[in-house]
């Protein structure tokens, strides 16, 4: 282990290092620390200069409730939970399928075609962006919730591929090899074998997709137009121009805006680290 | 041996009987897609508004494609060319859907908007559905070189990507101070990791917040140094500073910088984990082995402990290099490209040119677009040829 244990050392720096640690855990957070104390203070503390101090009075209900009232947070995280759950879904399946196909398959287009899943995965979304647009056009799906699903998924299989590709690759080939000896056929060997044990890098994709698209603000914001179909991450930026000084009600949504992710995170924690390593490294 | 007939021309009966089906639901599907039109489902349902009729036509389009695609693997499974080939054929059919999907909206878009790089165009077709731009060649480029914006948004690209590095090595060195086994320690872990999880817009609208002179954290903690409270003639305390706090995102020379920072929050974030994540997998052996030889501190991290977290190295540097060129939410939330468009980078340019406030711009925001896609392309390659030699060694 490296660097070395600190039960090992002298009771001084034992000492220093647990005082150390939540210090500098209280520093690296303070910003997120700061906005929810402003979330749970009234209007007038702010106003008179009280920003960081104890809160006059205790607002935690009242403040979230209002945001409840008053805008349409909650049609936002609804509108988002929409975009994020069926995204998920298709593009992990999906790639369960050309996973498949590009680890287990040996023919001359292979790595070829992984190579371009990988490739369109990292480009700008820039670039993207107007023929994307133009296409919902004429597809008249511009501006829908399943328009925006569509693209994201599209987009997100890439990922999807390069991770489900090399975690097929590193199962036991003998086995699929035994089973088609047995003449199994290819779907059953695919839906009876290796989706069974492709189970943990399912869970890690859905983790990861569904956090990804649940913070996607460009492409919402370029494919949706109409207020009634915005997800959370655009609705807080129209929020923050509409509620101009009304930084309590401001922080209170942005933090609602951030709590499904963080849930999700903590829920899952060991499957979304292993996510975002892309599979390079296992633990 | 009659018996045997029998069942061998049922069998043939049965899959011939299958393929018939499937051929005709193929069919069927692909007829009624074409006949499909909002119009048709307005009529249908009765929708007071064309566009009310969007969403239900697309589901109904959907479920005949998906009808289309399990027709056409049915007939083709049933097909006696498959049976002989399945190896073969079994590939294309895993990957045609995903593939074919990911083509139209990922890779095809890649040349059109390189074509449209070529055009002056706004976005619109004119009545009949023909395309309104008109073909000018390098023009776009040739305005993006005499274009001071350009150059503006190309140094912040520039800046983004050199001081967003500085999150691999921040980020080893969080990692190294928490990579220890005392109590607790997984719930630091994972609330150092805190920032990555949470959406860019939101901490966006932090760091707004904390950089704002008036009542920001940055304020408060810079008015413990420069500030008085005093009591003004009206009797009410107020602050008076010198210098006054700095007004981070309202200044020209140092909205970038603000930005960047804020950018950096999550991003060590995810450096942290990348490089935790890598010195689990360190083998212990080595360290004890360079212990004995006398190495500690900096000279094993540097001989033996880094050289272990290469991996890592590698994805922290793809990853922050990507976040870098990808940097637009936290820019749109913040500045929108100001003050005076300093904080502007082609990401955010080439958006508010394109669909911007005022005419769209298509052919102008590709060109910027395509300059974007170049400067992304050196590091795909890079990172696919690194892949290449990867997957060589593993055969």
């Amino acid at each position: 282990m490296f660097p070395s244990p600190i039960e090992k050392s002298s009771v001084g720096l034992r000492l220093a290092y647990k005082v150390l640690l939540p210090v500098a855990l209280f520093l690296w957070l303070l910003p997120l620390l700061a906005i929810f104390m402003t979330s749970i203070r009234p209007a007038s503390d702010i106003a008179t200069g009280n920003v960081f101090g104890i809160p006059s009075s205790f607002q935690l209900l009242q403040n979230y409730g209002e945001v409840f009232a008053k805008t349409d947070a909650l049609q936002y995280l609804l509108n988002t939970l929409m975009i994020a759950v069926p995204t998920t879904i298709i593009s992990v399946a999906l790639a369960c399928l050309t996973g498949y196909a590009l680890a287990i398959y040996k023919f001359k287009w292979a790595l070829p075609l992984f190579f371009l899943f990988v490739a369109g995965n990292f480009v700008p979304f820039q670039i993207l962006m107007l023929p994307v647009v133009d296409m919902s056009n004429r597809l008249e799906i511009i501006n829908t919730v399943p328009g925006l699903v569509m693209f994201h998924a599209a987009f997100q299989t890439g990922f999807c591929t390069l991770f489900m590709r090399n975690f097929i690759k590193a199962l036991p080939f003998e086995l699929i090899e035994s089973a088609r000896l047995e003449g199994v056929d290819e779907f059953k060997i695919f839906w009876h074998l290796v989706l069974p044990l492709v189970k943990p890098a399912v869970a890690a994709l859905c983790v990861l997709i569904f956090t990804f698209i649940w913070n996607d603000f460009f492409w919402a914001s370029v494919l949706i137009r109409d207020d009634s179909n915005l997800p959370i991450t655009v609705g807080v930026r129209t929020l923050n121009g509409e509620f101009v000084q009304q930084w309590h009600l401001v922080s209170a949504a942005s933090l609602l805006a951030a709590v499904p992710p963080v849930l999700m995170f903590f829920a899952m924690q060991k499957h979304f680290i292993a996510g975002l390593t892309l599979g390079a490294t296992k633990g | 041996m009659t018996s045997n007939t029998t069942v061998l021309t049922d069998r043939f009966a049965t899959a011939t009987g299958r393929a018939i089906a499937a051929g005709v639901v193929l069919v069927l599907c692909v007829a009624a897609l074409m006949f499909v039109s909002t119009d048709l489902v307005q009529e249908l349902f009765g929708y007071s508004q064309n566009i009310k009729a969007r969403e239900p036509t697309f589901f109904i389009r959907i479920s005949l494609l998906i009808g289309a695609i399990a027709a056409a693997f049915f007939l083709i499974t049933s097909l006696s060319y498959y049976k002989r080939n399945k190896v073969a054929i079994a590939p294309w059919m895993f990957l045609s859907i995903g593939l074919v999907f990911f083509m139209i909206y990922v890779i095809v878009p890649i040349f059109q908007s390189i074509s449209y790089s070529f055009t002056r165009w706004n976005g619109l077709y004119d009545i009949n559905g023909i395309w309104t731009g008109e073909w000018v060649g390098l023009h776009n480029y040739k305005l993006l070189l005499n274009d001071p914006n350009f150059y503006t948004s190309l140094w912040n690209n520039l800046l983004w990507l050199l001081l967003f590095m500085l999150a691999v090595p921040i980020g080893l060195f969080i990692a190294l101070f928490l990579n220890q086994t005392v109590r607790g320690i997984r719930i630091y872990k994972s609330l150092f990791f805190f920032p990555f999880v949470i959406s860019q817009v939101v901490v966006g609208l932090i760091f707004t917040w904390a950089y704002n002179p008036e009542f920001g954290l940055l304020s408060e903690i810079w008015s413990w140094f420069f500030c008085e409270t005093k009591t003004n003639i009206m009797g009410n305390l107020t602050r008076v500073c010198s210098p006054e706090p700095p007004s981070i995102l309202g200044d020209e020379t140092m909205a970038t910088y603000g930005i960047i920072a804020a950018g950096l929050w999550p991003q060590i974030a995810y450096c942290m984990i990348l490089y935790l994540t890598g010195l689990n997998n360190i083998s212990s052996d080595q360290i004890e082995a360079g212990r004995l030889d006398g190495a500690k501190g900096w000279k094993m991290l540097r001989h033996v402990v880094l050289p272990q977290l290469k991996p890592a190295t590698f994805i922290a540097i793809v990853v922050t290099v990507i976040g870098a060129l990808r940097s637009f939410d936290m820019i749109a939330t913040m500045t929108q490209g100001g003050p005076y468009g300093s904080s502007n980078v082609l990401a955010y340019y080439m958006y508010d040119q394109a669909v911007g406030e005022g005419v769209g711009r298509y052919g102008y925001g590709s060109a910027i677009a395509t300059v974007l896609f170049l400067i992304m392309l050196v590091y795909i390659s890079y990172f696919l040829w690194r892949m290449y030699q990867d997957e060589m060694e593993a055969r």
